[in-house]
Parts: C-alpha cells; sequence; structure tokens
C-alpha cells in the first residue's frame, strides 16, 4: 500500500484546536506499548508518543476497536470522549494510570 | 448562511474559498454560485493543505452526478466533510453504496418508508407537532430552530423504536456529525468531534440491535425492521445495520430543523406570502415545497468522478472529487423563474432538496408529511409571527441551517 500522502493528512490542527504538547505522567514502556497497540491498527505504522490519532490516518472504526483491546489488555475502561480528545500515544497512556489509579 | 442574498457583489472566482465556514456562518453565498452558473459551471478549487475539489452549481449537472454511478461513484465518501479520505464505511453504509447493492439494501428499507407506509403515522405527527408548537403561544420568545432540533426525534423517534430519554442525546450527536466546528456542537476539534459522534451513535444503534434481539419478538419499528428485512436474500449484516440505522437517525435530525426554520424565517420577512397561504390552506402542500426548495437544508453532496469525465463545459480527471451544490441548483434560472423570490404558489417545483437518482433522499416521504402538518398547524394556531433576535446561522458547508431563530407569536384569532 502506498503511503499516506501528506497532503491528505487532518489532524486536530484545524481552527478549533488548542495547543497540547504538555509532558506526560505516564510511565514511558506504556506509552510505548499504546503507540505499538495503534500501530497495529494503522497498517502497521510506527507510531511516536505524540503522533496525533487523526493526522495518522485514525478514524472512529478503528478507535472503536483501539477501545475495546484497551479494555481487554489493560482492564479499564476508555471513555469514547476520554479518548478521542487525548488524542495521542501519552495522553492514552496517562488515561489508562488514572483509572487504574481510581480502581 | 443568507437564505435571501444580499446585494450583488464582484466576485473573482479564482479566490472564491467555498470550505471558508464564515461564508455560511455569516457570509452570503448565493450571489457566489449565481457567478459560478453563469461563468464557471465547473469549478476547482485547491485547499492550503493540497486537498482539491470541483464544483458543479447548475441544476442539470447537479442531477447527472448525483443520478449516474457508474461516471459518479459514492464508493469513496460523500459528504464534504470527509473530503480527500477514503469512505471507511463504502459498501456497507447505503449512502456510500453503488448499485446494484444499493438497489437490493434501499428497496428493503424503502418499503416502509413510502407515502403510502408514513401516512398511517399522520394521527401521531399531528399530536406531538401540537404538543410541540404549544409553548410558542404563550406570549414569551420562542426559539424556533433551537426547539426544532428535537422535533424530527418527537416525530420519528417512536416509529424508529427509539425510547424518549435517548432523543436529547442522539440531537447532540447527530448535530455534531454535520457541524463539526460550530461552537454549539464542538468537542475538542473538528476531527474529535467526528470521532465521538460517529463512534457513539454506531455504538448506540449496535447496543439497540443487542438488546432487541435478547428481548425476542418484533416491536414494529422501524429500526426493528433493519434487524429483519432480507435485501438480496439475506438479512443485513450487524455492520449494516449499525451503519444504515445510524445514517437514518443523522438524515431525519439534521435536515428537517432547518427546514422548518429556514421555511418560517422567509414567512416572517414576507408577511405578504405568510397572509396569502393563511388566506388559503391548500396552499400548504406548495409552501412545503418552495421551503425545501429555498432551504436546502442538505446543502451539497459529494462524488468522485471514476474516469476522466466531461460535465459543465471542463474535465473533472478520474477519482477527482465533485461536490454537487444542491443550494445552487435550487436557484437555477434555468430551472425557476425568479429563482430568489420565496413564491408559495410556486408552479412546477422540480427542486433537487432531497437529492436526485439512486440516493433521493429515502425519508422524504415522511419528513414531506411531516412538514405538511406542522405547517397546517403552525398556519391554523398562529396569527402572526415576529424575529425578537438575531437569527443565527450554523457554521457548517454541508448542512444550510440555523442555530438560533427567536420568534414571538401571536394567538390567531380569525377563524
Amino acid at each position: 500500500m502506498e503511503s499516506l500522502p501528506r497532503i491528505h493528512e487532518r489532524g486536530g490542527q484545524d481552527e478549533t484546536s488548542e495547543g497540547r504538547a504538555a509532558p506526560t505522567s505516564a510511565p514511558t514502556a506504556l506509552v510505548r506499548e499504546i503507540a505499538a497497540l495503534w500501530g497495529e491498527y494503522l497498517d502497521g505504522r510506527e507510531v511516536a508518543a505524540d503522533d496525533d490519532f487523526f493526522a495518522i490516518g485514525g478514524n472512529s472504526l478503528i478507535g472503536i476497536k483501539i477501545i475495546d483491546r484497551v479494555s481487554q489488555d489493560y482492564g479499564v475502561a476508555l471513555s469514547v470522549r476520554g479518548f478521542y480528545l487525548a488524542q495521542t500515544p501519552a495522553r492514552v497512556a496517562e488515561l489508562i494510570e488514572q483509572e487504574r489509579a481510581r480502581t | 448562511m443568507r437564505l435571501t442574498p444580499g446585494a450583488a457583489r464582484e466576485i473573482d472566482l479564482d479566490r472564491v474559498d467555498l470550505f471558508d465556514l464564515d461564508l455560511y456562518t455569516s457570509g452570503d453565498p448565493h450571489p457566489i454560485w449565481d457567478v459560478m452558473r453563469a461563468e464557471a459551471p465547473l469549478h476547482h478549487q485547491v485547499l492550503p493543505d493540497g486537498r482539491e475539489f470541483w464544483s458543479v452549481t447548475r441544476y442539470d449537472d447537479v442531477c447527472a452526478v448525483l443520478g449516474d454511478h457508474r461516471r459518479f461513484t459514492s464508493e469513496r465518501g460523500t459528504v464534504v466533510t470527509h473530503l480527500g479520505e477514503d469512505d471507511v464505511a463504502a459498501g456497507k453504509l447505503m449512502t456510500s453504496t453503488d448499485p446494484p447493492r444499493h438497489t437490493q439494501v434501499r428497496r428493503a428499507i424503502g418499503a416502509r418508508l413510502t407515502a403510502r407506509a408514513v401516512a398511517s403515522w399522520q394521527d401521531r405527527i399531528r399530536e406531538a407537532i401540537v404538543r410541540f408548537l404549544e409553548p410558542a403561544l404563550d406570549g414569551g420568545t420562542f426559539d424556533l430552530a433551537e426547539k426544532a432540533h428535537r422535533l424530527p426525534m418527537i416525530v420519528a423517534g417512536p416509529l424508529l423504536g427509539i425510547p424518549e430519554r435517548d432523543w436529547d442525546e442522539l440531537v447532540q450527536l447527530t448535530a455534531m456529525v454535520t457541524a463539526p466546528s460550530d461552537p454549539h456542537f464542538r468537542h475538542g476539534s473538528e476531527a474529535a468531534t467526528l470521532a465521538i459522534s460517529h463512534h457513539e451513535l454506531v455504538t448506540y444503534v449496535t447496543e439497540w440491535v443487542k438488546r432487541r434481539r435478547i428481548a425476542g419478538g418484533e416491536d414494529g419499528s422501524l429500526l426493528d425492521h433493519l434487524m429483519t428485512v432480507k435485501a438480496g436474500d439475506a438479512p443485513l449484516t450487524d455492520e449494516e445495520i449499525a451503519l444504515d440505522g445510524y445514517s437514518i437517525l443523522l438524515g431525519a435530525n439534521v435536515t428537517t430543523p432547518h427546514t422548518v426554520s429556514g421555511t418560517v424565517h422567509a414567512l416572517i420577512e414576507r408577511p405578504e406570502q405568510f397572509a396569502k397561504v393563511q388566506a388559503d390552506p391548500s396552499l400548504v402542500p406548495s409552501l412545503v415545497e418552495e421551503g425545501l426548495r429555498w432551504t436546502s437544508a442538505a446543502c451539497n453532496f459529494m462524488r468522485y468522478a471514476v474516469d476522466d469525465t466531461e460535465i459543465g463545459g471542463g474535465t473533472i480527471p478520474a477519482r477527482g472529487a465533485v461536490v454537487a451544490w444542491i443550494g445552487s441548483a435550487n436557484r437555477d434560472e434555468s430551472q425557476f423563474t425568479d429563482p430568489h423570490q420565496f413564491d408559495v404558489t410556486r408552479r412546477e417545483n422540480r427542486h433537487v432538496a432531497f437529492g436526485f437518482g439512486p440516493h433521493y433522499c429515502i425519508g422524504g416521504p415522511l419528513a414531506r408529511q411531516t412538514l405538511r402538518i406542522f405547517f397546517e398547524e403552525l398556519l391554523g394556531r398562529f396569527g402572526s409571527i415576529e424575529l425578537d433576535g438575531e437569527p443565527q446561522h450554523l457554521r457548517s458547508y454541508f448542512i444550510a441551517g440555523m442555530t438560533h431563530l427567536p420568534i414571538v407569536a401571536q394567538k390567531r384569532t380569525t377563524p
């Protein structure tokens, strides 16, 4: 499959996005696992900790699968809104940490 | 967007930006489309991010694009918000499927939505509309556009089989799909808003189906019909049920309210038209058609050219995206006399507000019936309607709509 042309990539950087580049408090290993998990559903591409889900080809049908996998593999239920608003592996890892701390 | 165009102005077609959301929130697209129909019936635009699309604005060209799936496929997406991303639901979602599969599914689902089938729901719809209108007559300000968002669920919720406790959430989610940049509906970025709303709507229908399967039996609702109907000798797959259920919810929720608001706004601006149809209720059906044409709530649909295709005096290259501007086609002077006049007595009103060809709105008969009953009741009860504040328009290039239309209405005293 040909690589995604850059011009078609559209992330959260439209008129409505807010700047978000804060460092994550989640363990690096967990961030890496989440990035790898995303990669599985995104044609095996390399995903970095701060990659924007939508900019690298994510969509809601892929999101449904990833949220399911996270709940199976990590035993935490991510909220749909939480997942899409988090938008990067680093932030999703943080959500998982928060959910684990709560239970 | 303004439905009554402002003064003609200088338009530079090379600089026109049809994806400029401000054009629809606070601007005036009709004068632009007028010039496009006259001077550039096939218009090409490249967005700053490199995505590009062609536009057709004439009535005949819009019908050709929407009507010929062999030249213009729906299977790579039909909604401009997703320009440049291949449709993930292609071949499964009815609106993103070409014939022959489309025809099988469409026939099966459509059997429950014909004019004859929906006629049996008239009394229930009328009761719901009367309840909806009552608070508008207690003397205070009534924000029709805001309230009307709920109208399709009030009317179609029971027919679809959706309990009242879920209506508000579904109204919110469907609005997010069609206007992900509008501050009323946005959550985070546009992309996040779209994903959240798609995800939650598809999940809603999926869970609904699961619950119905466990409960067993049939409840006679339209969603139930999706579970039992056969298309091409086989039932729909669970994925098709979820996606088509989502699509039906969307089609009902995001268009009818804006047709109601746009038509009422046109009548407020033209008291003589209001008086005319009030004096002669037999004009209500033609008021409804004129309101559909005037508002053109589904402002456009997109297709992709299969091969290099000639249209509108130019060529769309193979795999190029083409946007068919319904809002413009419905003001084409070659089809409609005085197209920018709102005329409740207009004859031979062959508007394309419901689209054209194989994907013609499956809910059209239900929408027509709902609008007819709505205006019968409104004109029977309201003596006059006035604006009580500035109308606000939806921030969307896909749906031409309103978010606020504050009105004050007086009870009708004359018979």
